[in-house]
């Protein structure tokens, strides 16, 4: 019975970055609006799995995540796509090069990351003919970054309990 | 110097090409993926059109229910919200409602004399309005576009650039019809440019979205009368949507004309869809 518990435990804990990656882009709360600013959790999302267990996301998912936001959003269908893509990419490279796991070393990496997707929505934007807000995007950049290690703290915690 | 080159061409391949245990695709192909489905999302093929419109109404009902329980909880908030605020409402709806009587009287003398004004000039007034009611299905209002998802498409014959009201406001058009939904995008948004005309300055201008702010209006004359207070009508130029419909009223700020809307764009359940003299 224990080991039915464990196991059941472990499959929640396994599934559950999926389930919300699923949830956030269906529910339309890619991007939360704390009123003052907003938080792209998305992307924090899926850099901190990719980077730390990419066995919980895979990359088909993030694909079609992004393509549910593209399409609840009203956006071309792949710009979301592409950019969540873009972050998984450099998530799993510093995977790759990476030997010692911390916070600092991967908030610093979430820098690069957050410019290449930026960059990458900007451009599709842009070639689609959809005007952006180039200051709220900026601003939504750096509240991602500095809102990266509570987000971190929460995803490390269901991480332990899916190892416990 | 070679084998630093070489560690970090192989920690690309490995990230980029290679695929990891338990991932299906590898990330190189779905980014090819990603840049064919924007490539795709230009072209206007009556079978591409189909697809996207299946996709997206399908998108769009899972979205509708997996959005339920935080739109009951937060019409929950509202509805406790505004029992908490019910007496100060009260007070200023009693104040309002002396006012607009107050105005009865005002307004009648002058829906008379317009009657008999337009009597003078003989004009033909046409009503072209054919209207169809839709409910909001989806309001996820993006960061960067500001729009909502109504439950019908072309099914009741909605197309593209129809004009959306609230009651009798101006509120939108439809842009990205599908078979049983469609989206509006908003006055407010970014990509949405209304030609418009003040009254009672009569002047014309455009009416541009600027996203989180309020519209503005662009391209006035250079020594216009604008006032606070003024009110900015569709002014039906070029034929895209019916003249004299209510939008908003301006209000001077630092020196920019803003419009404020007629309508709360963050409480429409509700919209009217003129579908003009088609059908």
């Amino acid at each position: 019975m224990a080991y039915t518990y464990k196991q059941i435990k472990f499959r929640f804990f396994e599934l559950l970055p999926l389930i919300l990656l699923l949830f956030i882009s269906l529910n339309g709360n890619s991007t939360i609006d704390l009123k003052l600013f907003t938080v792209n959790i998305h992307y924090i999302l899926v850099y901190y799995w990719v980077l730390r267990q990419p066995e919980s996301l895979g990359y088909g998912f993030i694909f079609l995540s992004g393509i549910i936001s593209d399409v609840v959003y009203g956006i071309p269908l792949g710009v979301n796509a592409l950019s969540l893509l873009v972050i998984a990419a450099t998530a799993a490279y510093v995977r790759v090069v990476t030997v010692r796991i911390t916070l600092i070393n991967d908030w610093i990496s979430f820098i690069p990351a957050l410019l290449f997707a930026n960059f990458i929505y900007f451009l599709s934007l842009y070639f689609s003919n959809y005007s952006v807000d180039y200051f709220y995007l900026f601003k939504n950049s750096i509240f991602t970054f500095a809102f990266y290690p509570i987000l971190w703290g929460i995803f490390s915690l269901i991480l332990n309990l899916a190892r416990s | 110097m070679d084998t630093s080159r070489d560690d970090v061409g192989i920690a690309f391949r490995s990230a980029f090409l290679a695929r990891g245990t338990k991932q299906k695709f590898s990330l190189f192909v779905l980014v090819i993926l990603s840049i064919l489905f924007i490539f795709i999302e230009s072209l206007e093929t009556r079978p591409l059109n189909y697809l996207r419109s299946f996709i997206k109404d399908i998108i769009y009902r899972g979205s509708s229910m997996v959005s339920m329980p935080t739109k009951s909880f937060g019409s929950l908030t509202d509805s406790l919200n505004e029992h908490i605020s019910l007496y100060n409402n009260y007070t200023e709806l009693k104040k309002e409602n002396t006012e607009l009587r107050n105005n009865i009287s005002k307004s009648d003398f002058l829906e008379l004399e317009n009657a008999q004004l337009r009597k003078l000039i003989e004009e033909q007034v046409e009503t072209q309005s054919n209207l169809v009611s839709a409910r909001v299905m989806l309001d996820k209002q993006s960061p960067y576009l500001n729009s909502f998802v109504i439950n019908i498409g072309s099914n009741k014959n909605i197309k593209n650039g129809m004009e959306v009201l609230d009651g009798k406001n101006f509120i939108g058009r439809t842009v990205d019809v599908n078979f049983f939904s469609s989206r509006v995008l908003l006055v407010s948004d970014l990509n949405s440019r209304i030609p418009v005309i003040t009254e009672p300055s009569a002047y014309h201008a455009i009416l541009n979205g600027r996203g989180i702010r309020k519209p503005t209006l662009v391209y006035l004359p250079e020594k216009h009368t604008i006032q606070n207070g003024d009110k900015v009508y569709t002014s039906g130029k070029a034929g895209i949507f019916t003249p004299g419909i209510p939008i908003g009223e301006i209000k001077i700020e630092k020196e920019m004309i803003k419009v404020i809307l007629f309508s709360d764009l963050n409480q429409i359940t509700f919209v009217n869809i003129n579908l003009g003299k088609d059908k």
